[in-house]
């Protein structure tokens, strides 16, 4: 059963290999494979989500007789990867109707389908060489996605998503020798391996060093610039992908460094641990600030990333169970709103071509639905109740309140809620221009509602993420599960 | 009866219904069906009905979960709800400055609820639950201890503003005078009747449950309800908009109604006429506001026109409309035998109560002010409190002498007014006849309608049932209210028949208009100064990793090429140094000075004289060379020249010597 864990990753790359390499010879069965692959992937991610764990895992090979890339699963890497195989079949059935607007088809796909592929071992890595391995693969096959356009600024942008990600994986590698440096075997074990070992600086130096080299995929400062960069030139469906999935592989890394390889015994209390939460923060309120300042609407969007996916990590900072929780419940809530947003983005720009905020005024009452579900998603990620990113807040509120670190315990949740105003002021600020245009501006309000492909996968999208807030029990549950292994 | 869903919402909803959450639930439920059958004629001509439905229901499910809810999580849920939701039905017409109003609202109400938000964090945390059953005995605990106690008050006051805020309190109401007149009559007979009341069911709910008894507390409450009751008195004096008027009393009379709220924890254990008064005052607030709102919204709805000097005379020849706005002013006022005198009456005892017991000495405790400071501070409270009421009186017989009495300034417009056409429909009519009758029965019975109301309602607040019944029509309490009647017709007289209107008998607006917290301060500091500031610094932020890995290549690769020419460049320093190579002699003038220099200056002429002049045959010889050539000559011969006489000489001078020697010898 165990080769099991590996059929997703097989799956989508082989199909990804086909679909790049027919070139154009089979251009109109493209979307037909892309679709089959990316249900069957989700379709076995579910059956592997229902196996009980321990019968998945497995070694690979050994790259020398103490590396070996190994696979294990467990509840994070099942939640992960089951939010990440649903959120990228959604986003592939609008990609459906926005690429062939973008040209290229075969290729996009064919990467599109490979990082999906790769995101999957990524979430089943059993310890940190082959989930380093995993991460730069993704690193580097995620980056044609963004420069699918091919002009000056797309490769320039690419060029500068390509290099954080490496400066970002070497501070990762270097931390990794010498954590690897301290006899571990870089296995993930849950609770850490790092008990006793408090005060050690060469182990504190070599963690801090991988946070902040994951942190480069999860947009922490100071390494987040890329998101801003690569986002506004990148075709809908890949900002979408990049901001609300490949962002969540980073703050993976960071849940396997901090709880599964340090523990958070070592971790807590010590320079790092402070250090990391204020950088989280000052994110938080920097990404917030510069979207509420920004008029592009999709490079608004990369800094909104920036911000609320520094939430997340900041309840990881915090080390306590409920943090942690909300800190989960935010990467599931956030994926589901941020590719909600990235997808309106793209059917704006598919539909009439506008780019810049302040262009959106009756945007509304041209696609009623797809902006109805911008608002609700909005609302959402600002963290009105009942809906779903208002429980995660509040966890992570709770849990910073009861971490008891001195001054970040209730600066945290102050500037969650900042943000939260700022948030409000960028997102529901284009809604309200939208829905209610100034009597006499001169507004287009012809309908131009995008097709099926984009309204479903929106429309899905936008119920679970104000659905889950109401009825969240079972979601919490699974979490507090993972979380209870780990403190 | 208590009913709970802890699969909702990840920490559960819970409801409750107790006294006090049946009376408002009544209210709620009674306000919106009046409301909703008021709106069939109002929205008549009106676009966009489901809409405005559609967010009406959902804003009344929403105010319903707060008035029943039984925890403090439950009841955020269900204000942001309502928040959100009542935005909608506000911004119905959609016109620029119905959207600057809801954009107030919606900021306030975002802001509010995000600071409430923060408050519940602080409170959760230190009482480790937000249960209305169990947050009492929790706060005692804490409350002992007086770090408990502080932290108890910061949680307080966050959660006060974003309640503070929906009740319309000083320094939040911004949006209060702003989002009244605009909202359609029916939505803001809803806004300030009941939905301002969840605001004011939080501060209840903390200064009842959390904060009891906190004489800090309740001195801070007190003083907010006091300046929102002042301000919003006097706002409503100045105001020449009808709805704007009704809006700005509706501030005041929540003012008295936090005031009591602050009076209710002043008084301690004797506190159970404030919390009769406060509660009583908010329903018979409730219950005026609608019986005035749609009064003005018939108006509204037929002239669509709010300024007094348009509307005036309006009323005229129409009784129905005149008794029904009668008895909403009469109520409001505090006239006897009217609702809002007996609850009026309870706030005003409550006060008189407290100076009472700091006559006898009791009850203050707080260290800033002695006790005959405070005495005197009550006494001076109890006056405001009465003449806040006299300014009700007050800017209510203006609106009435307006609409009702007086003619229109322009007779043609009156004249049209006087039409006997029908201007309300039958429906509308029966609304607004009801609404209204049921403000005297109120007001007559008190002893088997509110006095009802409040028994049920104290025991949620943990109000000591009063020591003995009160007579509201005995000779004490009529005084109060007849002090503030007068109050009232002086200031009629006096202050608006004299300053506020000129001599034509216009009403004229002299609210200086700089005078607005939200232009003066909040616009400038929220929008532009603050994000300016931060903005600035994120800017700084954002840019500086992009700027360190442009810069650090470059530095690096500096760096590097030093280091890469180091050993080039030793090398070099030795061979210029201590392994230094003979001199190269190069080219140098020695020997042929005149050829060197006269040649050279010869080419420079041959080459300026090529350019210019002998373009077509050049000089292409080289003087320098056949100058030397010819100075080579010379010297070679004078050379000769200068060795043959020298040789001549020696010859000369040997021969000479071989003569002499010759002649010696």
């Amino acid at each position: 059963m165990s080769v099991l864990t590996l059929c997703p990753m097989a799956l989508c790359l082989l199909a990804g290999i086909l679909v790049g390499v027919s070139g154009g010879r089979w251009e109109s069965s493209v979307h037909k494979i892309t679709a089959g692959a990316l249900i069957a992937n989700l379709l076995l991610t579910v059956l592997i989500c229902l196996q009980p764990s321990e019968n998945l895992s497995l070694t690979l090979f050994h790259i020398t007789t103490e590396l070996p890339i190994a696979f294990a699963v467990d509840t994070v890497g099942k939640l992960f990867s089951l939010l990440i195989a649903f959120v990228w079949l959604m986003v592939a059935v609008a990609a459906f109707e926005y690429m062939p607007h973008e040209g290229a088809e075969p290729r996009f796909f064919g990467f599109y389908l490979a990082v999906a592929g790769i995101l999957s071992a990524l979430c089943y890595s059993g310890n940190m060489v082959t989930y380093y391995l995993f991460f730069e693969m993704m690193s580097l096959i995620s980056m044609p996605l963004v420069l699918h356009s091919l002009s000056h600024e797309a490769i320039m942008a690419a060029l500068k998503y390509l290099f954080y990600s490496m400066a970002g994986a070497f501070m990762m590698l270097f931390g990794l020798f010498l954590f690897a440096a301290r006899g571990s075997d870089l296995a993930f074990v849950p609770g850490g391996c790092l008990q006793g070992m408090t005060g050690d600086m060469t182990a504190q130096v070599a963690l801090f060093l991988m946070i902040v080299g994951f942190g480069t995929k999860a947009g922490m400062f100071p390494m987040h610039g890329w998101l801003p960069t690569a986002h506004p030139v990148a075709p809908a469906p890949a900002s979408a992908v990049l901001s609300g999935v490949i962002t969540k592989a980073g703050v993976l890394g960071i849940i396997r460094v901090v709880y599964y390889m340090a523990g958070v015994d070592a971790l807590a209390g010590t320079w790092v641990q402070k250090a990391w939460a204020w950088l989280t923060l000052v994110t938080v309120f920097m990404g917030s600030m510069m979207a509420y300042q920004e008029n592009v609407l999709k490079k608004r969007m990369a800094y909104s990333t920036v911000s609320q996916v520094s939430y997340v990590l900041f309840g990881l900072s915090v080390m306590h169970p409920v943090a942690f929780t909300g800190a989960l419940l935010h990467v599931v809530f956030h994926s589901l709103v941020k590719d909600t947003l990235f997808l309106s983005a793209g059917a704006i720009i598919l539909k009439t071509g506008r780019t810049k905020v302040s262009e959106l005024a009756g945007i509304c009452r041209q696609m009623p639905v797809v902006m109805w579900c911008f608002t609700l998603v909005s609302i959402t990620l600002i963290g009105i109740p009942p809906t779903s990113a208002f429980l995660s807040k509040w966890y992570l509120a709770m849990g910073s309140l009861a971490g008891g670190l001195p001054v970040l315990s209730w600066l945290g949740p102050v500037v969650l809620l900042i943000s939260a105003l700022l948030t409000a002021g960028y997102l529901l600020t284009i809604s309200i221009k939208g829905f209610f245009p100034e009597k006499g501006e001169a507004v287009d309000l012809t309908p131009c509602e995008p097709g099926w492909h984009f309204l479903v996968p929106m429309v899905v999208m936008t119920v679970l993420a104000v659905g889950l807030g109401i009825w969240a029990g079972p979601l919490i549950s699974v979490i507090r599960q993972a979380a209870a292994v780990l403190f | 009866m208590q009913y709970s869903f802890a699969s909702l919402c990840g920490a559960g909803l819970t409801f409750r219904i107790d006294g006090f959450r049946l009376t408002f639930a009544v209210i709620t439920t009674y306000m919106w069906l009046m409301t909703t059958l008021f709106s069939q004629e109002y929205l008549a001509h009106a676009g966009k009905k489901r809409r405005y439905y559609f967010f009406l229901a959902l804003t009344y499910i929403a105010t319903m979960g707060v008035f029943l809810s039984n925890d403090f999580f439950t009841t955020f849920v269900f204000f942001e709800v309502m928040s959100l939701a009542s935005y909608v039905c506000v911004i119905h017409d959609e016109k620029p400055a119905t959207m600057r109003a809801g954009g107030v609202y919606l900021a306030v109400a975002v802001i509010g609820g995000l600071v409430t938000l923060m408050g519940l964090f602080l409170l959760a945390d230190a009482a480790g639950t937000l249960s209305f059953d169990g947050l009492y005995d929790a706060c005692r605990g804490l409350a002992a201890d007086p770090a408990g106690r502080q932290r108890l008050l910061i949680a307080g006051a966050c959660i006060l503003f974003g309640f503070g805020a929906k009740a319309g309190m000083f320094p939040l109401h911004i949006w209060l005078p702003m989002a009244h007149p605009v909202a359609p009559a029916p939505a803001s007979a809803l806004l300030s009747g009941i939905i301002t009341k969840t605001g004011i069911f939080g501060i209840l709910v903390v200064t009842a449950q959390v904060l009891s008894h906190d004489p800090l507390w309740g001195f801070i409450v007190m003083l907010l309800g006091t300046v929102t009751m002042l301000l919003g008195g006097l706002l409503a004096l100045f105001s020449v908009d009808i709805k704007r008027t009704l809006a700005c009393s509706s501030m005041s009379q929540l003012g008295m109604i936090i005031n009591g709220i602050g009076m209710q924890a002043l008084l301690g254990e004797e506190n159970a006429l404030a919390v009769r008064g406060s509660v009583l005052h908010m329903v018979n607030h409730s219950n005026l506001k609608l019986v005035l709102f749609m009064a003005a919204g018939v108006i509204v709805m037929n002239l669509h026109k709010l300024d007094l000097n348009e509307i005036r005379g309006y009323g005229r020849k129409k009784p129905l409309l005149m008794a029904v706005f009668l008895s909403g002013a009469l109520g409001i006022g505090g006239v006897p035998m009217f609702n809002g005198y007996v609850s009026k009456t309870l706030l005003h005892e409550g006060i008189v109560e407290y100076i009472e017991l700091l006559h006898a000495g009791e009850g203050w405790s707080l260290p800033f002010l002695s006790v005959s400071g405070a005495t005197v501070l009550f006494s001076v409270i109890e006056w405001l409190f009465l003449l806040t009421g006299g300014m009700t009186v007050a800017y209510m017989t203006k609106l009435f002498i307006c609409v009702f009495v007086e003619k229109n300034i322009d007779p043609a417009v009156q004249a049209a007014y006087d039409e006997k056409k029908p201007y309300v429909s039958r429906l509308t009519a029966w609304v607004l006849g009801i609404s209204a009758a049921v403000l005297p029965v109120l007001g007559l019975f008190p002893g088997l309608t509110l006095d009802r109301i409040a028994d049920a309602s104290q025991g949620f607040l943990r109000g000591e049932p009063p020591a003995h019944a009160v007579h509201y029509f005995s000779q004490t309490n009529l005084q109060g209210g007849l002090i503030s009647i007068l109050i009232g017709v002086l200031l009629y007289f006096l202050f608006v028949r004299i300053l506020l209107m000129d001599k034509e008998g216009h009403y004229l607006n002299r609210w200086p208009a700089p005078l607005d917290l939200l232009t003066l301060i909040y616009e400038p500091l929220l929008l532009r100064f603050l994000p300016m500031l931060f903005g600035f610094f994120c800017k700084i932020l954002d840019r500086l990793p992009d700027l360190i890995f442009r810069v650090l290549p470059k530095v690096a690769g500096v760096c590097c090429r030093v280091l890469d020419f180091s050993l080039d460049a030793l090398i070099l320093v030795f061979r210029k140094t201590t392994h230094r190579q003979l001199p190269d002699p190069g080219p140098s003038p020695t020997g042929y000075f005149f050829a060197f220099y006269v040649g050279g200056f010869l080419n420079a002429v041959a080459r300026v004289l090529n350019r210019t002049i002998l373009k077509k045959h050049p000089i292409v010889r080289n003087h320098v060379y056949s100058l030397a050539e010819r100075e080579a000559m010379l010297s070679q011969t004078s050379r000769l020249v200068s060795a043959s006489t020298a040789f001549s000489l020696m010859m000369f001078g040997i021969g000479l010597m071989a003569v002499t020697l010759y002649l010696i010898l």
